[in-house]
């Protein structure tokens, strides 16, 4: 959470301070807030979180799993007659998948509070006009296809750093060699994933 | 007593569940079994009976097959031919839930222990009775204690795997093994990487156990005197087959060259 939160602060604070310069440019300033906002919920929330909890949650994962196979307590686990598939796997996914639109919520609030901080410092505007400005241009169509893709960015976290997790083998090296991966592909698939689905929301949210 | 009620109920559970086994003939069956990976051949045509409430010691070199052989019978490896039969089912190719079925009336001892390092020792053993038992929480608790009595560790109920040292791992493991109250129970190393007195110690467990729940046991092992001491047979494995099994008085008659070098250098 304060990783995602910075993040997308981070992010909020960027993008007021590049796009200022290029809207003072075309004289077109006033339309920042809603420039941001739509940016931050459309686009740099949802992936800066993806990418953000692929780096902390996917090599949490597979650390997790890798450690767990190859000292034989996956194994020890079958042989409880549990699956570790449901046990181990199925939580983790599931967890992925609820967690990351909410933590895109807090990335995207994150994101606009710092946004408008940084513009603040140049052009001074209340929070309220802002908030008020931003909106205006923003619909629910614009918010929750974009939030609830990440359920496919938390999908893809889950599978790929469980896949990778419960095949290790090899000991210490294995166990590197899964988180590692993990977060490698995780982080690629998203990005993949994302054109894909951007251009779904384009075609079924016009 | 709560383990006895534990068994019942389990018992119970199994018949329901494996309906189609027939529990005649060895409990453990192995036939013509063969298993490679990749280049290196493990298992090539081994068989294999074990017969009810017998304690059998599978003995060999390192890297001969022998925790392979184990992980076979407990359905965690598939073999690449052969067939295993195990409490009158036909293992291979098995699905999970009904191998699941079987599992359920089989302990295995890891060479490890492979306790679960996130959870207590409680945990542990209480992993697969919260799983498969109906049972309350107190008795189940009461049941967790009675198992960590059996092999002395009910002191350490609080601690984490990490606390612990090697032998009381294996205790540990043990008792989660114990906990369904197996009909097979699989020893992989069991006295490994332990001291002549810790050593001593499991095997003593063993051999209480083995009287106490007349439980089919198989124990993978380099230590010959010790299998003397706790099997009712033992089988010496070479090139991935079984190269002699008998008593020890039996190896001993041996004149197989291999049979006597491993009984004369083993004791």
């Amino acid at each position: 959470m304060p990783l995602v939160v910075l993040a997308g602060a981070a992010t909020g604070v960027v993008l007021s301070m590049e796009t200022h310069a290029s809207l003072v440019r075309f004289g077109a300033k006033s339309m920042l807030p809603a420039l941001l906002i739509v940016s931050i919920i459309t686009e740099s929330g949802p992936i800066i979180t993806g990418l953000v909890v692929s780096g902390r949650v996917a090599a949490g994962i597979g650390a997790e799993l890798s450690a767990m196979k190859v000292t034989e307590q996956i194994d020890a686990m079958e042989a409880s007659a549990v699956d570790p598939y449901k046990y181990l796997a199925a939580t983790r996914i599931l967890a992925c998948i609820l967690m990351l639109p909410l933590l895109t919520l807090a990335a995207d609030f994150s994101g606009i509070l710092f946004g408008w901080v940084a513009n603040t410092l140049t052009q001074p505007i209340s929070l309220q006009m802002f908030i008020t400005e931003g909106f205006k241009h923003v619909t629910f169509h614009d918010l929750l296809p974009t939030t609830f893709k990440t359920m496919i960015f938390g999908l893809i976290i889950g599978v790929v750093s469980s896949f990778q997790g419960m095949r290790a083998h090899g000991g210490t090296e294995g166990v590197q060699r899964a988180a590692t991966d993990s977060v490698v592909l995780s982080a690629l698939f998203i990005i993949v994933a994302d054109v894909f689905l951007v251009r779904l929301i384009q075609v079924f949210f016009p | 007593m709560t383990n006895n009620i534990l068994a019942d109920e389990m018992n119970e559970e199994k018949i329901g569940t494996v309906k189609e086994a027939k529990d005649v003939g060895p409990p453990i069956q192995l036939k013509n079994i063969f298993k490679a990976f990749g280049e290196q051949k493990v298992l090539n045509g081994l068989d294999l009976d074990v017969a009810r409430g017998e304690t059998l010691s599978v003995l060999g070199q390192s890297g001969t097959g022998k925790s392979v052989l184990l992980k076979l019978i407990m359905g965690l490896q598939q073999p690449d031919s052969g067939t295993i039969r195990v409490l009158g089912q036909e293992i291979v190719g098995l699905a999970r839930e009904q191998m699941n079925d079987i599992r359920k009336r089989i302990g295995f001892l890891f060479q490890s222990a492979a306790l679960y390092d996130s959870l207590t020792v409680e945990q542990n053993v209480a992993f697969p009775l919260e799983r498969h038992s109906d049972i309350s929480a107190a008795e189940r608790k009461k049941c967790v204690r009675e198992l960590l009595e059996t092999v002395e560790m009910e002191k350490d109920m609080e601690k984490l795997p990490g606390e612990l040292s090697g032998g009381m791992q294996k205790r540990v493991g043990l008792a989660r093994a114990l906990a369904l109250s197996p009909e097979i129970m699989l020893y992989d190393e069991p006295t490994a990487g332990l001291d002549p007195i810790t050593a001593s110690e499991i095997e003593d467990l063993v051999l209480k156990l083995h009287k106490e729940r007349k439980m089919t046991s198989i124990v993978v092992t380099h230590d010959l005197p010790g299998a003397k001491i706790i099997s009712d047979r033992l089988a010496l494995m070479r090139d991935g087959k079984i190269l002699v099994a008998g008593t020890f008085q039996d190896l001993q008659k041996s004149k197989d060259e291999f049979v006597v070098k491993f009984t004369n250098r083993g004791v």
